[in-house]
């Protein structure tokens, strides 16, 4: 049982257990937190990406009484980035003795760089859990997740949550070729044509048969991920009403997912990606254009807290 | 960390009076930062706080510009929202209930176009008994309705300044001020003139980021309004300025604001000759950096051997 104080969002020290590289530039963060909040698949953490031992006291003004103060001057402390960078939970393990978050990331700018260099040992600061979650729905007894780069590491928290509430899972992955694939391989091999097999350890790992794409044919499928979702989809038997769809990754493929399903009439959730500055649901950076009753016919929401996870048939496109 | 016998901490006052309104501390959110209180309420206890500053409110509800809102820069951030903001009825009929469970005095930052919807905003409060006063905005370099075109012209300021402190009977009136002018002496000038009750300062530097790829601007809105540490040299400047030219001799206190993070950025706007000090881009990183804020801002005052913080409010050496 979680008692008040851990089931509350906050700011939680978090030491580094793992940062290493799985692709060429994806790397696999796995953190330990003595105490963190419950969560579920599609929730994110804001994470900071500057050292956490500095600021040093001279800042805080808590120097030692031996010791003059230096004045150090906090900008100047190093040219690590001053807000948080919002990173996917793509896992979570409960031990005795704290809770282990999992994080994929991409190195792609000041940010994700600086977390590319942490050590195994360093603490870190994760403020969360945040935003909605991908909803589990109890009538629909088929799942299919269509993930793509980034967009990846939620669609592996929700495999494991959907098998754990026994649903048929299948998981469609895709990059622009092989060593940008934030996976690893097997046990199965990965099918050409597009048939599910057990090809990615980490969605093996939760039972959930795989088809990857890439852009050149490097590995799976060559072509779109979302073209061999559509494919599989419109190969199935099931009513539409039994299946939901669950996507995250670049806008124009999940897009291209939503499309697909509402055309068939089958319910798809797409996990958005804003750019955001608190996570909180206070700046009003974060905003996506959700269908609504209203007489311009849409309202801005917020990434952070009403999402990130909107129905795909409420969600409107620029 | 904690001492075991007596705690030196409860020996230092770090109360302060805002224009006859007592603050526990001069802790203070930054409008816009801090949404109205609630979003923060697993985050930080908000009572550590002196008062509370609300998103500015407009008259009619504002959905906002256009997605991106914000851009980071070295040091800081840029945000064009455009006064998103629920509007007058829903602040309160939704808002107000929340904000009196705080327990803080809490200042409604109001926003408008025209005069009329600033007095709107100012009168509707006049009935609301959590409310100790209005930070009347006119520095929101985001939108037209944000009042710029009053605030960088001080016969505007003072105009403007008169006509909402008469609709302000019971409320005290802080007129909040944009660094966008030649001279902030000059408007702060005409914003006592006209009768303010205290001076907020800074609001955000019209700044632009650019996507060299697309060689456009990266903000929907073009341009934006920088904060965060990158400013608070400037701001703690102005400060000064207004302090020694302006506030000290009319006994209007400054609440100081641009770039607040650590306790000793606190000391310096304080020795400039602030009164209040409200954080805001700080609390997207760490809401509870105000906690940490208050504790530093103790030890300083004990280090300095001061028993109270109003002890050393404008004593900046310049000779
Ligand atoms: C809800 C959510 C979940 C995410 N989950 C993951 C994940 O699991 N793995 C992963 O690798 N990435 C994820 N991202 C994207 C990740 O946040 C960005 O790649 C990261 O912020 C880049 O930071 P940077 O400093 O390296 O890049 P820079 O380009 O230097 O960042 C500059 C600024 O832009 C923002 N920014 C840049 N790219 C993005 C982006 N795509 N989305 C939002 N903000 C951005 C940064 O936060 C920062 O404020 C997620 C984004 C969101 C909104
Ligand atoms: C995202 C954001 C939204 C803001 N919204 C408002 C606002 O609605 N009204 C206002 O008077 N100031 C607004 N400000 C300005 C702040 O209140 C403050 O004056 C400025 O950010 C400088 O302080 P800082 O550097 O601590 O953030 C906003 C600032 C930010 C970063
Ligand atoms: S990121 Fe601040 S409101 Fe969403």
């Amino acid at each position: 049982m979680c008692n008040e104080t851990i089931s509350r969002r906050g700011v939680y020290p978090a030491r580094v257990l793992l940062n290493e590289a799985i692709c060429r530039e994806h790397y696999r963060l796995r953190l330990k937190l003595a105490v963190f909040p419950p969560s579920r698949a599609g929730q994110f953490v804001q994470l900071q990406c500057r050292p956490l031992t500095p600021p040093p006291d001279e800042i805080v003004t808590d120097w030692p009484d031996d010791r003059p103060p230096s004045f150090t001057q906090p900008e100047l402390i190093g040219a690590e980035p001053l807000l948080r960078r919002p990173l996917s939970l793509a896992g979570r393990q409960d031990e005795p003795d704290g809770a282990r978050l999992e994080i994929l990331y991409r190195a792609i700018g000041a940010g994700t760089h600086w977390l590319a260099g942490v050590k195994s040992g360093e603490t870190l600061s994760v403020l969360g859990p945040l935003g909605n979650s991908l909803p589990i729905i109890e009538n629909k007894p088929i799942a299919a997740l269509v993930g793509g780069g980034v967009g990846i590491p939620p669609m592996l928290y929700l495999a494991g949550a959907l098998r754990q509430a026994g649903k048929n899972v299948t998981a469609f992955c895709g990059s622009r070729t092989k060593d940008l694939l934030p996976l690893s391989a097997g046990p199965a091999p990965a099918d050409p044509h597009g048939k599910p097999s057990l090809c990615a350890a980490e969605f093996a790992a939760a039972d959930t048969p795989t088809v990857l794409a890439t852009d050149d044919g490097s590995l799976g499928v060559r072509g779109f991920v979302t073209e061999a979702f559509a494919g599989w989809l419109d190969a199935r038997k099931d009513a539409p009403e039994a299946l939901v769809v669950y996507s995250c990754g670049p806008e124009a493929m999940m897009r291209r997912v939503g499309e697909v399903c509402i055309a068939r009439g089958v319910e798809c959730y797409l996990s958005l990606e804003r750019h955001m500055a608190c996570g909180m649901g206070t700046c009003q950076s974060c905003v996506v254009k959700i269908r609504d009753e209203t007489p311009r016919g849409w309202s801005y929401k917020l990434c952070c807290t009403d999402g990130p996870t909107f129905a795909a048939k409420d969600v409107i496109w620029e | 960390m904690e001492s075991a016998t007596h705690d030196p901490h409860t020996d230092v006052d770090l109360s302060v009076s805002l224009a006859g309104v007592a603050l526990s501390n001069p802790l203070m959110t930054a409008s816009g930062t801090c949404g109205y209180a609630d979003e923060y309420a697993d985050f930080v206890d908000l009572r550590e706080l002196g008062a509370f500053v609300t998103k500015s409110i407009t008259v009619s509800p504002r959905a906002g510009n256009e997605y991106p809102r914000v851009v980071e820069t070295r040091a800081g951030m840029l945000n064009a929202i455009g006064l998103a903001n629920v509007g007058l009825e829903a602040f309160l009929s939704e808002k107000v209930p929340k904000l009196e469970k705080l327990g803080l005095p809490v200042f409604v930052n109001i926003a408008g176009s025209t005069v009329e919807e600033y007095l709107a905003v100012a009168e509707a409060m006049e009935r609301v008994d959590i409310v100790r006063g209005c930070e009347l905005n006119i520095s929101c370099p985001n939108v037209k309705a944000g009042g710029i075109q009053f605030g960088v012209d001080p016969d505007a300021v003072e105009s403007v300044t008169a006509r909402v402190k008469n609709a302000c009977r019971t409320k005290k009136l802080i007129v909040k001020l944009s660094p966008n002018v030649s001279d902030i002496t000059a408007t702060a000038a005409a914003a006592v003139a006209g009768g303010a009750d205290a001076l907020s300062l800074i609001n955000t530097f019209t700044a632009m980021a650019v996507d060299i790829e697309t060689a456009r601007p990266i903000l929907a809105n073009r341009t934006g309004g920088l904060s965060g540490p990158a400013i608070r040299p400037i701001a703690v400047y102005m400060v000064h300025r207004v302090y020694t030219q302006v506030a000290r001799q009319a006994g209007v206190p400054i609440i100081g604001m641009g770039g607040i993070q650590y306790a000793r950025d606190a000391v310096e706007f304080l020795l400039a000759g602030a009164t209040g000090l409200a954080v805001g881009t700080a609390l997207f990183v760490d809401p509870g950096c105000i906690v940490e804020i208050k504790r530093g801002l103790t030890n300083y005052l004990i280090q300095h051997g001061y028993t109270s913080i109003r002890e050393i409010i404008g004593t900046l050496r310049m000779e």
